[in-house]
């Protein structure tokens, strides 16, 4: 009488370990686990948050232990140094780094290079960039192609004759060099052009933005092109030009960055009429990815990595490929 | 054959016959289904939106696709109803539906929205049977002084079914796209293979509602029905067309359409786009904007119980006027209040649908005797409101920005309180008074 039962039973246990070994080699898919670090900046500027958020979330994805350290401003050099070291003795495999100097960093870069730590620099470029394994970074002269061959459409349109001020970051940092190349670039003018009537460095600073503007607006007032190097430097030119009480409509004011502050108060009202978004989260998650997949045996990473810019504008121009505001809101970083 | 039945016949009236009580939870499934089908749905047009990379007009074909073949297959179903009975209505509905599901299948190999489309216009046709089978197959499934306590209790099945779709796309879809700016990056096969494993996304809750219908299916056509097969057949042509032209002159039952219908284009555009007005106004990821889209929902459930309460106080007009006047308050703040707030608004809008296809289809009825049978037909087929509007929604957030799309649905519900002020400032009694004293021997007394 018990035959039955026991039967049952014994095609039961069969069905059960069948699927237990279903599930524990759908469990031992995945791929290895391996550390990387992420070295950013600081956290003050939502930029680098949403650069770590992104990293932690493709980190989780892809079965990799992230470690993080960031410094405590844009020239923090002790903190990034420290975080490599520490990194290197927690084990970590690769590592990303936005480094706050193209120079000061490379003896800490080398050493962690030497114990056979990949390292990717993000964001900014080290000198010589052979320093570090791969560049993942915004090509900044391709961003600031964009805003001018936008300007100049935009003055077509318009009809006004181009008088240029140019609101740059500061001699001797190079994105903000490669920037103001493109501008220039796109907008099809040369360096002693006679329509560019001002040029002053903000530091990417809003209140230093505010305060050259002003001070090019007393002296030109019939500036009607903007070229601002950040999102920042863009609010307080907007800011001077409030204040003169300029006829925003017949101003064209364009920036660099893709920041959701900028894209949500000034982009999408029309006060900033074009900015070239660059993507953050893409040099988080490919560097992560990047990272691990080397790692785990696969190619590794080298030379120059595009992570990508797109223009984004509420007030598209004949000729020159843009996105809506609604793709700038989706994609912005920050809060 | 019609098997006539009666409260005696069916023992102590129950809700539900205890023999029945198998084949009425296998409907009461099929409610669930084709809320988690519908819903799902609104989270569709912002997934191809993505995934084709078209603007929100060409999204929202979707909506058109899905609407569309409900309001056709209306009274095919209802044909197929009076023919050949109720079951064979559920299995036609059944099958229908899961073919569409199934469809999804090669769809997702080809790679056209089109087919998708189509796909879409499949299941919903399979619905729309299944939907106008299932209610009057609930209704005789039992006493018929219990039909009524049925039906509701089969319905509430409807909204849970319909937050479980929306959860569905907001756990198994939304968190797994690939994102819009990885996009900006990859070059054209990286792009076909992302939205090739965005498609696979897609595929797979539809492919498990198709398996949920295909078993419904199997079940209900292996179950012993006792019920009416063939229910009483559809009165005369002349009878129905003198029951057309009374319910054309009667002005609340008119305009009670109308108001359905814009009724139902407003809940399907604010629904459809709350996803969409998540990310693109406030920024919201897309995982988040699901669950913004959830709450909305779950407000909506929640609605329905304190509107059937606040419906013991207040004069039904008068609270549909309120809730309107609500709702397109909501709309002109998700219209200019661009953050957070907005959206809010947006899901707070639920709240005052919560009452108004029910409030609408009784308001519009009301009097109306024998001719009612017919006027429900005509309120159902409002649904066309679903179909269409979402396309000038769509078309508005394209031409005048995401926010500004919520003018639509805006309109839609101002209509529906003018809908409710005219049926509070027009008493029924005064107007059938009127209606006689201008056509003495008329067909209504």
């Amino acid at each position: 009488m018990n035959t039955p039962i026991s039967s049952r039973w014994r095609r039961s246990r069969a069905i059960l370990l069948v699927g237990l070994v279903i599930f524990l080699s759908a469990c031992s898919d995945g791929p290895p686990n391996v550390t990387v670090g992420l070295i950013t900046k600081q956290e003050v500027n939502p930029y680098w948050v949403t650069m770590r958020d992104v990293a932690e979330d493709t980190a989780e994805d892809d079965n990799v232990t992230l470690l993080t350290a960031t410094g405590t401003s844009d020239v923090d050099i002790e903190s990034q140094s420290a975080a490599l070291v520490d990194m290197v003795a927690k084990g970590a495999e690769g590592i990303l780094i936005a480094p706050t100097s193209s120079t000061a960093l490379l003896p800490a870069i080398a050493t962690a290079k030497e114990a056979g730590v990949l390292v990717i620099a993000i964001d900014t470029p080290v000198d010589p960039v052979e320093a570090v394994d791969a560049y993942f970074a915004t090509d900044n002269q391709a961003a600031g192609r964009l805003i001018g061959q936008y300007a100049k459409a935009k003055a077509q349109q318009l009809d006004l004759d181009p008088k240029i001020a140019l609101l740059d970051l500061a001699p001797g940092i190079s994105s903000g060099e490669a920037r103001h190349r493109g501008f220039l670039d796109g907008f099809g003018i040369a360096e002693d052009d006679a329509a560019i009537v001002a040029m002053a460095d903000t530091q990417g600073d809003r209140g230093l933005g505010e305060a050259r503007m002003a001070e090019i607006l007393a002296e030109h007032p019939d500036v009607n092109i903007v070229y601002t190097v950040n999102e920042p430097a863009a609010l307080g030119a907007l800011a001077a030009l409030k204040a003169a009480e300029r006829d925003l409509g017949q101003i064209i004011l364009v920036s660099i960055d893709g920041g959701c502050r900028a894209i949500k108060e000034a982009v999408r009202p029309g006060d900033i009429d074009a900015t070239a978004m660059q993507f953050p989260q893409n040099m988080a998650r490919e560097g992560v990815r990047a990272l691990a997949r080397a790692i785990r045996g696969g190619e590794k990473p080298v030379g120059y990595f595009d992570t990508g810019v797109e223009l984004v504008t509420g007030d598209p121009a004949p000729g020159v490929e843009s996105r809506d505001v609604a793709f700038g809101v989706r994609n912005c970083w920050g809060d | 054959m019609a098997v006539a039945h009666d409260d005696q016949s069916w023992g102590p009236a129950r809700v539900v016959p205890r023999h029945l009580r198998v084949p009425f939870i296998l409907l009461v499934l099929c409610f669930a289904t084709w809320g988690a089908a519908a819903n799902l749905t609104d989270i569709l047009v912002g997934v191809f939106r993505g995934i084709f990379d078209m603007s929100n007009f060409q999204s929202s074909l979707v909506q058109f696709a899905y609407y569309g073949a409900y309001f056709l297959l209306a009274l095919p179903a209802g044909y197929i109803n009076n023919r050949f009975g109720y079951k064979t209505g559920t299995l036609v509905g059944l099958g229908l539906a899961a073919v569409g599901g199934m469809l999804f299948l090669p769809a997702s190999e080809i790679l056209e929205y089109e087919v998708f489309l189509l796909a879409l216009f499949f299941l919903a046709s399979g619905l729309s049977i299944l939907e106008t089978s299932a209610n009057p197959f609930v209704i005789a499934m039992g006493a018929p002084s219990k039909a009524t306590q049925r039906l509701n209790l089969a319905q509430a099945f409807n909204p849970i079914g319909a937050n479980i779709g929306v959860l569905m796309g907001a756990v198994f879809i939304l968190p797994e796209l690939t994102p819009e700016s990885s996009k900006v990056i990859m070059n054209d096969a990286e792009l076909l293979a992302s939205q090739q494993a965005d498609l696979d996304l897609v595929l797979r809750p539809y492919l498990g509602i198709a398996a949920a219908l295909m078993l419904i299916w199997l079940l209900i056509l292996f179950r012993r029905f006792d019920l009416p097969e063939s229910p009483v057949p559809l009165g005369s042509e002349a009878k129905s067309s003198s029951t057309a032209s009374r319910l054309w002159n009667n002005r609340h039952y008119r305009y009670g359409v109308m108001a359905q219908f814009f009724n139902v284009a407003a809940q399907t555009c604010i629904w459809t786009f709350t996803i969409l007005y998540a990310q693109d106004v406030v920024g919201e990821s897309a995982e988040d904007a699901g669950w913004w889209l959830q709450t909305s929902l779950i407000i909506f459930l929640f609605s329905r119980f304190l509107m059937v309460w606040l419906l013991g106080i207040f004069r039904p007009p008068l609270l549909l006027f309120v809730m309107a006047v609500f709702g397109v308050l909501c709309c002109l703040t998700a219209m200019f209040s661009l953050d957070v707030v907005g959206l809010v608004a947006v899901v707070s809008a639920s709240a005052s649908l919560s009452l108004m296809f029910p409030t609408i289809y009784g308001i519009a009825l009301q009097g109306l005797g024998e001719d009612a049978k017919y006027g429900s037909a005509g309120l159902v087929m409002a649904i066309l409101g679903g179909a269409l509007l979402p396309m000038v929604h769509g078309a508005v957030m394209d031409t005048a920005g995401p926010a500004m799309g919520y003018a639509v649905p805006g309109v839609c519900l101002a209509l529906v309180a003018a809908y409710a002020m005219f049926d509070l400032k027009n008493p029924r009694a005064a107007i059938e008074d009127a209606q006689a004293e201008s056509k003495p021997g008329g067909e209504r007394p």
